[in-house]
């Protein structure tokens, strides 16, 4: 490899003598290293720069507002219904030791279109930056809902804000620029379809109550763990007169996060639609509380999901007087493409 | 010789035995044919069977069926050629008989097929070339893919990548390269296409470069891959034969060249799966079965496996319809008449095999695709240690499913209808395995996965 690169490197050299600004394939494989641009971009760059690579670099990221617009609008009409659901918790709520018991989390979904780019490693990345970026920017919202859409007009005109600082890249002003690079590298249609928030700002600590955030995502395909293809974000609401107490103890915490984790798998695992099914002669297999709690690891034989909730925060000393001790206030759930037609 | 199951019935020298003649063994067997473990009997009865491959089905009789088989598809970026390309090559295939032309419209479609009871979109064709005949799949995605190894519907033995030649390798092109390596493939041939549209050859040579350097450090063989350029739409247009016509032709060639055969069943070790087992009064105990791979002749000493117990016999016989003979080779229904074996030493779920050809496993990790429910698998997901039958050639065990070392939280992970998934496979008793069986786990009479044999543990 190297030796193909010297032979060739000598040969270029050498002919540059006759044809001045012709880039050679060594400067042009490395503007490609450094940019992942397309080989006819990135000779562009280096003919219009005098073969000049850090000026090239800055062509190619004046021409990317261009060219990208051009790529993105070629691309634009084709369906794109692969891809990921990313999440993004900055701060779990009451008894979370991240963010002071406020919830600040994010869910959204980028499409592509085929699995192969939705492997990649620089879509996984657009990804968890949108979600983080989605949890950072917005604002508690005085509704009785707890999750709130998150306008896409606004978070595509956000400014990017990687998850890992050190990702930052000053050219980047915003998510619709960073979709439209990533667009230019990867050559598919990509699109953020979809994004919610739940933003709270945290109870006064002397207060019976207690809201958190459980999440699971299934069908992760590389190490990261906050996306995949299904993904669930649900509230959990506590009520005891001795929260504060409970929540002090370790054990207490992890018995809570396994429920809590069983229950956002049940809602993925068991595709649930509602907490409660409104009508008795209505079919109760959407109905979170009225099913089996499968996913619960020591869930006793036919237990529905109201049954262990109500037992569960018997035995973990929750006195919620006439309301439950831990119960399911909301829920989430989303699977990438779905409800998008083929063509 | 007679191959039909009627004249076998009627004719073989065991119809005195009533238990024979009923046996389930029989009536399940049918005509002896050769079963290939890749492009395997089912997918090319599929492919037939679709609406579009009927053009294909009036051209069968031109193909030679004693060419050797290999399967290969096209890996590459939207819109870098792959269907122009696959188009390109049965057009000009075509026109020395070896293929019928299929239009980019046909390829284009990746029609939904069923193999295994499982949907995979993916759009196949065949030709031959001089040496060789080809089966081609082009598929949309990452998991169709995936789902074709798993249920051996199309098991790629090669591939070809396309890319094109003013983008050159793209982000997404390390994944194409990690999926040829999960599939197992070996060897690729890269077509670097749309040469029409390049002004400077010289940047011909960045991509052939790149290309190499990448196929290097996903542990393919960088230097020797053939790496050819041209251009498939002017292949497909009848144009500019240099870049155009001639291409298609070298490209082929640098396939029948570079690209490994896969083993053919009859090269392999003999074994045969035991469905049925008789004993004849004055001739001993015999086992029945089809033959999957290899040849054995009489007196060939072998090995009875799996089931907990492994016994080493010889071969004193072996009779398939109404004729003793000498021979029994990969794809005959035979029976196999075993030197001093009990009828309770050998029972159905064992494999009568060349001695140290293959061992009884107990367990082993697996790639497994489990069934939706729209495909007749389960509605609701599983989690660790589901016990469900595995089903392995003749054999039916139950099975504990787990997931491999290392796996996060382990017993907080679920596997859903529709998830590809590596699992690890613990087996109640031993079974003759290997790396490359396939098996199916089975709940309640239907079948909820397919599954692969990755490793031995
Ligand atoms: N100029 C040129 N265009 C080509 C060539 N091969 C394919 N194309 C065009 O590239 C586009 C994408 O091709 P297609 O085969 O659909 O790519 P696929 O998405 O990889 O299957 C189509 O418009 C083709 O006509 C070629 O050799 N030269
Ligand atoms: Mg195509």
């Amino acid at each position: 490899m190297l030796k193909r690169l010297v032979n060739r490197q000598c040969i270029s050299l050498h002919r540059s003598y006759s044809t001045a600004p012709k880039p050679t394939l060594q400067l042009v494989a490395e503007l490609r290293k450094l940019t992942e641009t397309s080989i006819s971009k990135a000779r562009e760059a280096l003919s219009a720069t005098n073969n000049d690579v850090s000026a090239a670099l800055s062509w190619l990221q004046n021409d990317l507002a261009e060219s990208g617009a051009k790529k993105a609008a070629k691309v634009q009409g084709r369906v794109a219904k692969e891809g990921l659901i990313g999440v993004c918790i900055l701060s779990g709520g009451t008894g979370h030791s991240s963010g002071l018991g406020g919830i600040r989390a994010a869910m959204v979904e980028l499409n592509c279109e085929t699995d192969f780019v939705g492997r990649n490693e620089l879509f996984g990345k657009l990804v968890s930056d949108i979600a983080h970026t989605a949890a950072y920017i917005s604002e508690p919202v005085d509704s009785e809902k707890l999750f709130a859409p998150c306008p896409l007009d606004i978070l595509n005109d956000s400014p990017l804000l990687p998850s890992d600082a050190s990702r930052h890249d000053p050219y980047q002003s915003s998510i619709s620029t960073a979709i439209r690079d990533t667009i230019a590298k990867v050559g598919e249609n990509i699109s953020l379809r979809r994004a919610i928030t739940f933003i709270k700002d945290p109870f006064p600590p002397s207060s019976p109550y207690g809201l958190r955030v459980a999440n699971y995502v299934h069908g992760a395909v590389s190490a990261d763990l906050s996306q995949g293809r299904m993904s669930s974000l649900v509230a959990v609401g506590l009520k005891s007169t001795n929260l504060g107490a409970l929540l002090q103890s370790k054990d207490f915490r992890t018995d809570l996060g396994v429920l809590e984790r069983s229950v956002a798998r049940q809602i993925v695992g068991m595709g649930a639609q509602t907490i409660r099914s409104d009508s008795s002669n209505e079919s109760t297999s959407d109905a979170l509380y009225a099913q089996p709690f499968m996913m619960y690891p020591q869930s006793p034989e036919g237990a529905s999901v109201e049954d262990v909730l109500r037992i569960w925060g018997r035995e973990h000393g929750l006195e919620g007087g006439e309301e439950p001790g831990v119960e399911i206030v909301d829920f989430v759930r989303w699977q990438v493409g779905e409800h998008i037609e083929p063509s | 010789m007679l191959r039909s199951p009627h004249a076998f019935l009627k004719n073989t020298t065991w119809s005195t035995n009533p238990s024979l003649v009923s046996s389930r063994a029989f009536f399940s067997t049918r005509t002896a044919q050769a079963h290939r473990p890749s492009w395997s009997s089912t997918s090319r009865r599929n492919a037939l069977a679709h609406a579009s491959r009927r053009h294909y089905a009036e051209a069968a009789g031109k193909f030679s069926r004693d060419k050797p088989h290999m399967n290969i598809g096209t890996i590459g970026h939207v819109d870098h050629g792959k269907t122009t390309l696959t188009a390109a090559i049965t057009k000009i295939l075509a026109q020395k008989g070896g293929a019928k032309f299929t239009d980019y419209s046909q390829i284009d479609k990746a029609p939904e097929e069923k193999a295994r009871g499982i949907t995979i979109n993916s759009s196949h064709v065949e030709y031959e070339t001089d040496s060789r005949h080809y089966g081609h799949i082009d598929c949309p995605g990452h998991a169709d893919y995936i789902k074709n190894m798993i249920t051996g519907a199309a098991q790629m033995d090669g591939a070809i990548i396309v890319v094109s030649a003013t983008d050159g390798q793209m982000p997404q092109t390390r994944e194409h390269l990690l999926l040829a390596r999960q599939v197992g493939i070996k060897k690729l041939v890269v077509f670097v296409n749309k040469v029409d549209q390049i002004d400077d050859p010289e940047m011909l040579e960045l991509v052939d470069m790149e290309m190499r350097e990448l196929l290097s450090t996903y542990n393919f063989d960088g230097d020797e891959t053939p790496i050819i350029t041209g251009s498939a739409l002017a292949a497909l247009e009848g144009r500019d034969k240099e870049i155009g016509a001639d291409k298609i032709e070298a490209l082929v060639k640098a396939c029948d060249e570079w690209l490994d055969l896969p083993a053919r069943d009859l090269e392999k070790p003999f074994l045969m799966p035991v469905e049925d087992v008789f004993s004849i009064s004055g001739r001993g105990t015999v086992a029945t079965g089809r033959v999957e791979r290899g040849s054995a002749i009489k007196g060939n000493e072998v090995e009875i496996i799996g089931l907990g117990s492994t016994l080493k016999t010889t071969l004193t016989g072996i009779e398939m319809f109404h004729k003793e003979l000498d021979r029994g080779e990969a794809g005959d229904n035979m029976g196999a008449l075993l030197r001093g074996v009990k009828r309770e030493q050998i029972k159905r779920g064992q494999v009568i095999a060349q001695p140290g050809s293959i061992k009884a496993v107990k367990k082993f990790q697996a790639q497994v695709y489990v069934l939706t429910k729209d495909e007749g698998g389960r509605y609701t997901p599983f989690m660790s240690n589901y016990r469900p039958q595995l089903f392995l050639r003749t054999a039916d065990i139950t099975v504990g499913l787990s997931f491999p070392e290392g796996t996060p939280d382990p017993e907080e992970k679920m596997v859903m209808p529709g998830d590809n998934v590596e699992l690890v496979c613990d087996l109640v008793h031993d079974v003759a395995a290997e790396v490359g069986s396939r098996f199916t786990l089975r709940e309640g009479g239907k079948t909820v996965g397919t599954g692969l044999v990755t490793k031995i543990l």
